[in-house]
């Protein structure tokens, strides 16, 4: 009895404490009228809004910029004709005391603000953003800052740039500062400010400088001279950033026709199986990853952050699941027909459209999407020159898998049989190697690495019934100009395609550029018929 | 006995004959074209869907003067020669009064020299690239200046300088970009805050402004960055005519390159809700649309109409449609407002003639519809009002900007002035 009347009230201090922490918090005056003032905006009309915001823009409160995220991703909701509410993650708060409240969902509306006045908003957090404790966030506001010209934001940004003391957020800082310049400094100004970007190399300042040039009615030779030496500074280092980043997006377009015909590689390249269905495994693996999200959403919830990991829990379903489709196929129909390729085609092909309607009929017509997580999402910037984190990911993943089929074939036992099956089916059975398990396994794994690969693709394309054949004739043709059975000759052939592919996109744009690869490859496979690297392999001779 | 059972028999048939005919009589046979197989059929089945419904809603009122509305549907299999054949058909065998569809302009104007042969009457509803004016078709579909140039003024007075084309590489992004070429310099746009790049003919012609991919395209690296270098000094925007699923792939590059749509905006002419049953609508958050009709419109005669339109897909027995996760989008309420436009034109007219029912549809007739209202102009196009909207997260779209009474222009190419 004691001591249930004891927890009674320890609870009933804990709800006391628990009442005070946010309201104490929300007794700051500063705190207090921003919440007012925002309260008010959302309650406004167009005209009062603007008052509202010239006197918010003196207030440096971070609810502002909580709110201003919220307002525009549909968080922030009208309950009645007063009340505000912030709703963060299932939790609403009272915009206006800043108290968690308790709110019935069928009364509230979600307010949402127009383009026009999110921008403006969107300002004032980048003037916030200028001293936030996140240096990622204060480059970004500086240079926002920067490119708006507004004389006002000046004085601001000069100030802060002497303050900052690492390296990436002064150079933001000082380009800022240089870019407002050009339009609001001196001629002298002007002028160091010309000098400066261009030995910065600043890609955003190019318009600017060309823009101030050209806004003098008569400019001197000397800004001439220097905007003409800067101009070129800029240009000869995009170029260069051009060339990486072509080299680096024909890598990564390489790698995806490496991943989609790396699996063919083996089960057509190494079995002499000509399968159609290839594709459809690529399907497979991307409806995996697809089931694999929404088991994710519906368990933990969309925005938990357990979500963001489904695709780590994908990639390997995604090759399982792949991989048991491949045996039971093998198992059920390709073992009859080794000695008849021709009818492996067309038995095959069957199969590929057997599948596409079953994913038709299970998952619908309409092609379904899969997200990105988070981590996956962003992009990865080495100075000028970025790169998306999928792409990384993806280009990893490609790594691992050559490496890992290298060391699969070459140094375990099941590589020797799988070597050997493959050189010739009746011999190998005739010394021992049980090759029908051998071929079922090869097969699989060769599917299974199709999955893979349509686990990837979910990431950077579409997932949809009829997207294996997207793929098939892209996997065909690498496994061709590499050489049919020559895994190290796919390897090569895919990144070969890619940075031509890549290199002629600029110049020839992407329809002729396409056309022009194809082109190439016809004309290489009548010089070369065997491609990179002929196979002397028998089981392609008999 | 067996003689009196075989004359009852007889008399029977005959009546049965009788009220047959009786029936036929008071029905009115329309053609419904529209490809139900093939690519296109994730877009064209809705609108099949939509123009059952509308003929059930019309026959439940007392159908059109009187007669009830039989559909006859057929399918186009997105086969272009096959919609030409499937017309002839309709025409001549079946002899309907009017036919609803089509969706791509290619199979537009595969079936145009048919409806114009045997003078039929055919409404068109999804938007389009203009140029074109037949005698007898009705163009319900919005025209370049219903929804790209709306669009590019918004922008503009959004304080945007620079504008990206791009689109897949046929006839609708093709003249789309090169009118909303000659506008933007009509607008003081310098021909340098164009992007996409310009393709000219021997005489120094423009012929194609604007970055063009094949359809299905699935590699968008080379033009994320190109757009990200465009964008790099702000104020720039991109106008997107890719078509159908290759979005997916170009909004997935754009969202990992770490452009936000707050840098640069990209707003689409081929998307709408019903798109974005199978698009990723989080990696297009911000991202603008540009129609004469969103699902979000908050009017009692849209909301009716949603709940309508629902309520029937309960009801029905209409094998293989789709009854789950439905959304309504602007070429379904353009074909829905075509049919009652028909209806209304066949009472003024009084009669079922296709030519005297465009007469009366050329004279100017009003219709209330879910997005506000319409009206048929002589040239063949409706007023109607344009809505630009931003997509969130759950496929549907925020309205930004509401324009009444945009009067449907279809031939704009060469009318605008250089600044």
């Amino acid at each position: 009895m004691n001591s249930k009347r004891r927890e009674t009230y320890l609870v009933l201090i804990y709800c006391f404490v628990m009442a005070l922490l946010p309201a104490s918090h929300g007794q700051s005056t500063e705190d207090s009228q921003a919440r007012a003032l925002l309260v008010e905006l959302v309650l406004g009309d167009d005209d009062s809004r603007a008052s509202t915001l010239e006197e918010l823009a003196n207030h440096g409160d971070p609810i502002i910029a909580t709110f201003v995220a919220g307002w525009r991703g549909g968080q922030v909701l009208r309950d009645g004709d007063d009340t505000v509410l912030l709703k963060i993650g299932e939790q609403y708060t009272d915009l206006l005391t800043g108290v968690a409240t308790q709110a019935n969902p069928e009364n509230l509306k979600v307010n949402r603000p127009s383009r026009k006045l999110r921008k403006t908003l969107k300002r004032m957090v980048d003037l916030i953003d200028l001293s936030s404790p996140d240096l990622g966030k204060r480059i970004q506001s500086a240079q926002k800052l920067g490119l708006s010209q507004n004389p006002e934001y000046l004085p601001d940004l000069k100030a802060r740039a002497a303050l900052q003391t690492d390296a990436k957020v002064k150079r933001a800082f000082n380009e800022a500062v240089w870019i407002s310049e050009l339009s609001n400094g001196t001629e002298a100004e002007k002028l160091e400010a010309i000098k400066a970007l261009g030995s910065l190399k600043s890609f955003p300042a190019r318009d600017f400088i060309e823009r101030c040039v050209s806004a003098e009615t008569e400019p001197t030779a000397e800004l001439k001279q220097a905007s003409q030496q800067a101009l070129q500074k800029i240009d000869s280092h995009r170029a260069l950033i051009d060339v990486i980043g072509t080299l680096f997006r024909g890598l990564s377009l390489g790698s995806v026709l490496l991943l989609v015909a790396y699996g063919l590689a083996i089960t057509f390249g190494q079995m002499g199986v000509i399968n159609m269905a290839h594709g459809e495994f690529i399907a497979v693996g991307g409806y995996t990853a697809y089931m694999v999200q929404n088991w994710f959403g519906s368990t933990y919830g969309e925005g938990s952050p357990l979500y963001g990991y489904y695709f780590l829990v994908a990639i390997p379903l995604a090759f399982l699941a792949a991989a048991v489709v491949g045996a039971a196929l093998e198992r059920g129909l390709i073992r009859f027909l080794y000695t008849r390729p021709l009818e492996s085609l067309l038995a095959t092909w069957g199969i590929s459209m057997i599948l596409q309607q079953s994913f038709r009929l299970y998952f619908g017509a309409a092609n379904v999407s899969v997200s990105s997580p988070p981590w996956l999402a962003g992009s990865l910037s080495v100075g000028d020159f970025s790169m998306s984190n999928s792409r990384v990911a993806l280009i990893v993943c490609v790594l691992f898998v050559v490496i890992g089929t290298r060391l699969l074939l070459t140094k375990t036992h099941w590589g020797l049989h799988v070597r050997a099956t493959m050189q010739n089916r009746q011999m190998a059975s005739c010394l021992g190697v049980p090759s029908g398990r051998v071929n079922m396994i090869t097969f699989a794994f060769g599917s299974g690495l199709a999955g893979l690969a349509g686990a990837f693709l979910s990431q950077i394309g579409n997932v949809g019934p009829s997207m294996g054949q997207t793929y098939i004739v892209d996997s065909f043709m690498v496994v061709v100009v590499g050489g049919v059975g020559n895994l190290l000759g796919a390897a090569i052939s895919s990144m070969g395609i890619g940075m031509v592919d890549q290199g002629l996109q600029p110049i020839l744009g992407p329809v002729m550029g396409k056309i022009t690869v194809l082109l190439m490859i016809i004309l290489f496979l009548q010089v070369k018929p065997g491609g990179l690297f002929p196979a002397r392999s028998r089981s392609l001779d008999d | 006995m067996g003689k009196r059972i075989i004359h009852k028999a007889l008399l029977l048939l005959a009546t049965l004959g009788l009220a047959n005919s009786t029936l036929t009589a008071e029905t009115v046979k329309v053609g419904v074209l529209h490809s139900l197989s093939g690519t296109m059929a994730i877009s064209e089945t809705s609108l099949r869907d939509i123009l059952l419904f509308t003929f059930d809603e019309i026959n439940a009122a007392g159908g059109v003067m009187g007669k009830t509305i039989e559909p006859v549907v057929v399918d186009g299999a997105s086969d272009w020669p096959l919609f030409a054949e499937k017309a002839e058909q309709l025409l001549v065998q079946d002899k309907v009064a009017v036919t609803f569809g089509c969706w791509t302009s290619v199979s537009r104007k595969s079936v145009l020299p048919v409806y114009e042969k045997h003078k039929g009457l055919l409404f068109y509803p999804v938007q389009y690239e203009g140029e074109e004016m037949s005698p007898n078709i009705f163009y319900t579909a919005e025209a370049v200046n219903q929804q790209a140039i709306p669009a590019v003024d918004f922008l503009l007075e959004e304080g945007l300088k620079k504008f990206y084309l791009i689109g897949t590489d046929y006839v609708y992004p093709q003249t789309t970009n090169l009118v909303l070429f000659e506008y933007l310099q009509s607008k003081g746009v310098p021909v340098e805050n164009i992007g996409g790049g310009l393709r000219k003919d021997a005489s120094g012609k423009v012929i194609s402004a604007g970055n063009y991919t094949p359809f299905g395209h699935s590699d968008f690296q080379q033009i994320v960055a190109d757009i990200k270098k465009f964008a790099a000094s702000g104020d720039a925007c991109v106008i997107n005519t890719i078509n159908g699923d290759a979005n997916v792939p170009f909004f997935k590059e754009f969202a990992a390159s770490g452009i936000t749509s707050e840098d640069c905006p990209v707003v689409s002419f081929s998307l709408s809700e019903d798109e974005f049953r199978s698009l990723p609508a989080k990696d297009l958050v911000g991202h603008l649309g540009c129609w004469t009709y969103f699902m979000s419109i908050d009017t009692p005669a849209n909301k009716k109409f949603i709940a309508d339109f629902k309520s029937w897909l309960g009801k029905t027995s209409v094998p293989g449609l789709i009854k789950e996760d439905r959304v309504t989008c602007s070429p379904m309420v353009l074909s829905y407002n075509g049919v009652y436009l028909w209806k209304a034109a066949v009472e003024k007219a009084k009669s079922f003639d296709p030519a005297k029912v465009m007469e009366a549809l050329e004279s100017g007739i009003t219709f209330d519809g879910p997005g506000g209202k319409v009206t048929t102009q002589k040239n063949h196009h409706l007023t109607k009002t344009v809505y630009i909207g931003e997509t969130l997260e759950n496929g549907q779209f925020a309205i930004v900007e509401r324009m009444a009474d945009v009067v449907g222009e279809p031939f704009l190419k060469g009318t605008f002035k250089k600044q």
